[in-house]
């Protein structure tokens, strides 16, 4: 009786069927590319004309969200355009080059097999998003119970507030989001940082660069390619505190003594295990920043003792996408950051308190990731075994070798790399399907069940070429559990922590994000891979504000909400 | 001369798209050039002889093994200085067929896997340099570090461990066998081995990150912390005489001043500014190599070449802010504000993000009695960068000089507050609240409480003075007199004349039982 009362406290929105179905009809294949033939025909462009403009090489971003509350992800696509003087010249295609927005008409049938379908439905938004685009960000930052979209730009970043009504209205600068210092971000995140019951915001912002101060970076051999941003050097990050729907700059109080560098990628996250909520910032060829959450309504910069500003033997690398998640399924925020081909990307293992060590060699993830320059990456389960993989995006920013000749020679293939459940990482990509066998300057990445069937999809956008929708095949042929976080307002409560109590199975930790990765938004729901295990588990939500709630005999393989206040 | 023929004849049928082979060599690899087209002439010319010289060796049929080997190898090396590692490789690679003796090849295959991330390929490598040359420290050093990256350090070890052993001295290899004992998470070790690299050469900044997280895993934070605050990005590496070797083959301006760049790290400034005339010689425009040349001969004492190299820089590339940075800083040595003003002026027109010409900008305009003109400046940095200590003390500075006495102790009291490592802060908050005309502001006991800190740090004449303000300050007018003649007494032994000259204005104050309300005469702003 007890269990079915607590079970009758969150609500069962989809159940995957756990067989086949038709977004995931790819046979053997763990993940098929079907961008295309459901609805999402775009191509980026990046303006590359052979000046070299820095902005050119750094997106772009994509976005999973549900912006009209039906219970499936919506899309919105990053777009640039052409830079500089000849901004007229060789656009392709009709029209203003312009971010697009994408509607999930997904159809689940009477069988449980799935027709996934997405509309563009850019015009009827109201998203002109015009400028040259980097990132995608998403939150409801008003209460409303509707997710509102953050857009970073080279130029001024803007924030779309969603009317309820499937458009949206520029807010940026009644909200206090518009900033015209010449700073630009890729990465962006929304948290509660004061547990005020309103999403704040940081702005990882990159380099101090304009097209005025353009610089001409040769290789050694005199051919030119893109500069580092070290060239220009980096801009201070800001923090914005949401006061009840109005964002202010809080940024010279709260993060006073910050040694800021050109930030890529930022992955909010509680690193110390106090209950509240941290910030890591990933800089591209500086040291990493890790801001401690003081309670007070500021942060302290700790990552240099805390070891996860710098590699293990004391070298800045250049990192871009991030992602904090559980790997060693200790409890705790372990992260991992994508970087340069020769760098491999690092992991840093949490002890708990916020204490890292560098474990990017004896993981093999350093040597498996290193001739690859990662962008968007994510700890995700994809074969719902219980235990957090690793997928990252890739593309060059020094041209290939040899292809100087061509227009965009920056691509690499994505990876796979599976948890060995031992602490080590073996690479997969073989076997993950044909998609990763393309080449491509991979950069943004958002992770999600975009079908509902219990596994996770990824959405790739790349530098100047087609997005790519990876649909999982396999991952719900393991169980899982699908929750949805939201407080009183119907909001998702990003950054709350869910423990999975299994009987005779070791704890699940997992939270609700939408950050991480590189520019991207992903899913903020939680998918909990069980493997084999069908106990029905008891669920405790640690939200954002400190308390927690439980949840006993939660049913499986589907997806349903977890309201704040409903549980025990 | 039959293997060679035999060799020939693969490479002809390999390069014909054929793989039939009627004798036991290995195959060599088809080589060809890749688009030189975006490289300087000077680069494709290089590499076109060197092409060219290669075709030659091959066709002449009584040529040695050794010698189209080195065809081969050479040609091979000049690609991978010039970043064209594809096309090095099967260079390297039929150098090393026609070779396997020779460890150039594999070693600098070593290197260029390395380079793109294939390091079990880049180990096997060094292997088979190191079976070439056993004792070869440069292999045994690259090899521990591919280890150590493959998550081997039980492998790594007694590499490092020979190296050490060969070379006492190898700074390298101490550091690997440090790595080597984090990686194990010895921390013990770790300490042992890093503390030893800083025992040899205290210069070796690379090792203080290390050995803090290895303080960290004894529990000693406090040492860990100290030595983080001493860490730079400063990379310790072999002596590597083959990587030389290649680095310095090819001619380009940006292959010159990657050379002169290094001989700079290294306080070579003669080498350095030789390597940068070598770039002119190709590329005489070029605006950053004239920039380079400049510093340099600075750092050699040469100030008059120095400038005649930033002002070729500024004729070269009109906007090319480095240049006039530089030349802003040499004029703003020699107190010339006015034209200092004009070129970081120039500067941040051309660069209006860069902090440090802006800076310096506002620092000449203070200087001059513009300080209300060096605020907006302050201002634009706070705004890029809110944690530059130059940029806070200055623009704190900046208000004390005009007036706003408040605003500059509240900028004092936030910079100690951000920089608590920093004297700068708590010297000038002690100066001002010794010293303000403000009644509001001023504070001679909490000046007092600072400077009295500050003497646990360390003396200087103008804290001294500070001192001798406070003094004054709180009514003490003997003492402060006191104070000010042993400081009047250092400064002429120093020989410090303007000094002497404030010091005694003062001294003459506190001698009338008068307190100072100047923090700085216009000529000792900071």
């Amino acid at each position: 009786m007890f269990a079915l009362l607590l079970t009758a406290g969150c609500s069962a929105d989809s159940g995957g069927s756990g067989a086949a179905n038709d977004p995931g009809r790819g046979g053997d294949e763990w993940f098929t590319e079907r961008a295309q033939e459901t609805g999402l025909d775009f191509v980026h462009f990046n303006g590359a004309s052979g000046r070299f403009y820095y902005p050119e090489i750094l997106p772009p971003g994509v976005g999973l969200f549900d912006y009209d509350n039906d219970g499936d992800l919506d899309v919105y696509l990053v777009q640039g355009r052409r830079l500089g003087a000849d901004q007229s010249s060789d656009t392709p295609g009709a029209g203003a080059l312009k971010g697009r927005f994408y509607r999930n008409d997904l159809r689940v049938n009477a069988d449980g097999t799935r027709h996934l379908h997405f509309t563009d439905i850019t015009g009827k938004s109201g998203i002109d998003a015009t400028q040259y685009g980097l990132g995608v960000t998403a939150a409801d930052v008003d209460n409303d119970g509707w997710v509102d979209l953050l857009l970073t730009n080279f130029g001024t970043n803007q924030l779309f507030h969603n009317n309820s009504d499937g458009t949206f209205t520029d807010v940026s600068k009644p909200r206090g989001i518009e900033d015209d210092s010449g700073r630009f971000a890729v990465s962006a995140a929304f948290l509660d940082y004061d547990r005020d019951g309103w999403l704040d915001l940081y702005v990882a912002n990159n380099a101090n660069y304009t097209l005025q101060n353009e610089t001409v970076c040769p290789n050694m051999a005199g051919a030119r390619d893109y500069c580092p941003p070290q060239i220009y050097g980096g801009q201070p990050d800001r923090l914005y505190r949401n006061q009840a729907g109005r964002f202010v700059d809080v940024s010279t109080k709260a993060l006073a003594g910050g040694k800021f560098g050109p930030a890529l990628g930022v992955a909010t996250a509680d690193y110390n295990g106090d209950g509240w909520i941290d910030i890591y910032v990933a800089n591209d060829g500086e040291a990493n920043l890790l801001w401690i959450n003081q309670r007070d309504g500021t942060f302290r910069e700790a990552a240099l003792l805390a070891g996860a500003a710098l590699t293990e033997e004391g070298k800045a690398e250049a990192s871009m996408g991030v992602d904090a998640g559980d790997f060693d399924n200790d409890g705790d925020e372990d992260l991992v950051m994508t970087e340069l081909t020769g760098q491999g990307s690092n992991l840093y293992a949490n002890d708990g308190s916020g204490i890292f060590r560098d474990v990017s060699a004896a993981s093999g993830l350093g040597q498996l990731s290193v001739p690859y320059t990662g962008w968007g990456t994510a700890w995700f389960d994809f074969d719902n075994d219980g235990w957090l993989d690793i997928l990252s995006v890739n593309g060059t920013i020094v041209a290939a070798s040899g292809r100087g000749a061509e227009a965009f020679p920056y691509d690499q293939r994505k990876v796979l790399f599976r948890n060995r459940r031992d602490g080590r990482f073996e690479d997969v990509t073989g076997q993950a399907g044909a998609v990763f066998e393309l080449s491509e300057s991979g950069r943004g990445a958002a992770f999600g069940d975009i079908d509902n069937d219990g596994d996770v999809d990824v959405l790739v956008g790349n530098d100047g070429g087609r997005v790519r929708l990876l649909i999982n095949n396999s991952g719900n042929r393991s169980h899982w559990l699908g929750i949805r976080l939201v407080g009183p307002t119907g909001r998702d409560m990003l950054g709350a922590r869910v423990e999975v109590i299994r009987g005779g199975s070791p704890t699940i930790w997992r939270r609700a994000r939408s950050d991480g990765s590189y520019g991207s938004a992903n899913d903020p729901r939680v998918l909990v891979g069980l493997g084999t295990v069908t106990d029905t588990p008891t669920v405790r939500v640690h939200w954002p504000d400190g308390r927690a709630e439980a949840w006993s005999g939660v049913a499986i393989d589907r997806w349903m909400t977890m309201r704040e206040g409903s549980g025990r | 001369m039959k293997r060679l023929a035999a060799i020939i004849g693969a490479l002809v049928l390999l390069a014909g798209g054929c793989s039939s082979r009627e004798d036991r060599e290995p195959p060599l690899k088809p080589v060809s050039l890749p688009d030189l087209s975006k490289m300087t002439a000077s680069a494709q010319k290089q590499i076109r002889e060197a092409h060219g010289s290669l075709t030659k060796t091959i066709e002449k049929h009584e040529a040695a093994p050794a010698k189209v080997a080195e065809a081969y190898g050479t040609l091979g090396r000049i690609f991978m200085a010039a970043d064209q590692t594809d096309a090095a490789e099967p260079c390297l690679l039929n150098a090393q067929t026609l070779a396997p003796s020779d460890i150039r090849w594999p070693y600098y295959l070593g290197h260029l896997n390395r380079d793109r991330g294939q390091l079990p390929a880049a180990a096997a490598f060094f292997e088979r340099a190191l079976e070439l040359r056993p004792d070869d420290l440069a292999s045994l050093v690259w090899l521990g570090d591919i280890y150590l990256a493959l998550g081997r350090p039980d492998d790594a070890e007694p590499r490092f461990a020979k190296a050490l052993a060969l070379q006492p001295n190898s700074l390298s290899a101490r550091f690997g066998l440090g790595r080597t004992a984090l990686a194990k998470q010895d921390y013990s070790a770790a300490v042992t081995h890093l503390e030893g690299v800083l025992a040899q050469d205290p210069e070796a900044a690379g090792a203080h990150y290390p050995l803090a997280m290895a303080y960290r895993g004894v529990g000693k934070l406090d040492k860990a912390d100290a030595h983080l605050r001493q860490r730079e990005d400063h990379v310790i590496l072999p002596a590597d005489p083959l990587m030389v070797e290649l680095e310095e083959l090819l001619e380009s301006p940006q292959a010159y001043e990657s050379r002169g760049i290094r001989a700079l790290d290294r306080k070579d400034w003669t080498e350095a500014a030789t390597l940068f005339r070598k770039g002119l010689a190709i590329a005489p425009d070029n605006a950053a190599l004239h920039h380079r040349l400049g510093t340099a001969l600075y750092l050699m004492g040469d100030g008059a070449g120095a400038r005649n190299e930033f002002e070729a820089a500024v004729q070269a590339s009109p906007d090319y802010h480095l240049a006039q940075y530089s030349l802003g800083v040499l004029l703003q040595a020699d107190g010339r504000h006015a034209e200092a003003i004009d070129r970081f002026t120039a500067a941040v027109r051309s660069r209006p993000g860069d902090t440090a010409a802006r800076v310096r900008l506002a620092a000449s305009l203070r200087r001059i009695g513009r300080a209300k003109d060096a605020l907006s400046h302050y201002e634009q940095v706070a705004a890029m960068n809110p944690d530059l200590t130059e940029a806070r003390f200055g623009h704190a500075i900046a208000l004390v000089q005009i007036g706003r006495h408040r605003e500059a102790r509240d900028r004092l009291t936030e910079g100690m507050k951000a920089d608590p490592h920093s004297s700068l802060f708590a010297h000038g908050l002690a100066r001002l609240l010794a010293t303000a005309r403000d009644d509001r502001i001023r504070d001679g006991q909490r000046a007092m409480t600072l400077v009295q800190d500050l003497l646990k740090q360390g003396r200087t004449l103008d804290l001294g003075a500070t001192m001798a303000m406070a003094l004054a300050e709180l009514g003490q007018f003997a003492q402060a007199a006191t104070v000010q003649r042993d400081l009047i007494a250092a400064a002429e032994k120093a020989g410090l004349r303007d000094m002497v000259a404030r010091l005694t204005r003062n001294l003459g104050l506190y001698e009338r039982g008068e307190p100072c309300r100047t923090p700085w005469t216009a000529d000792e702003v900071p």
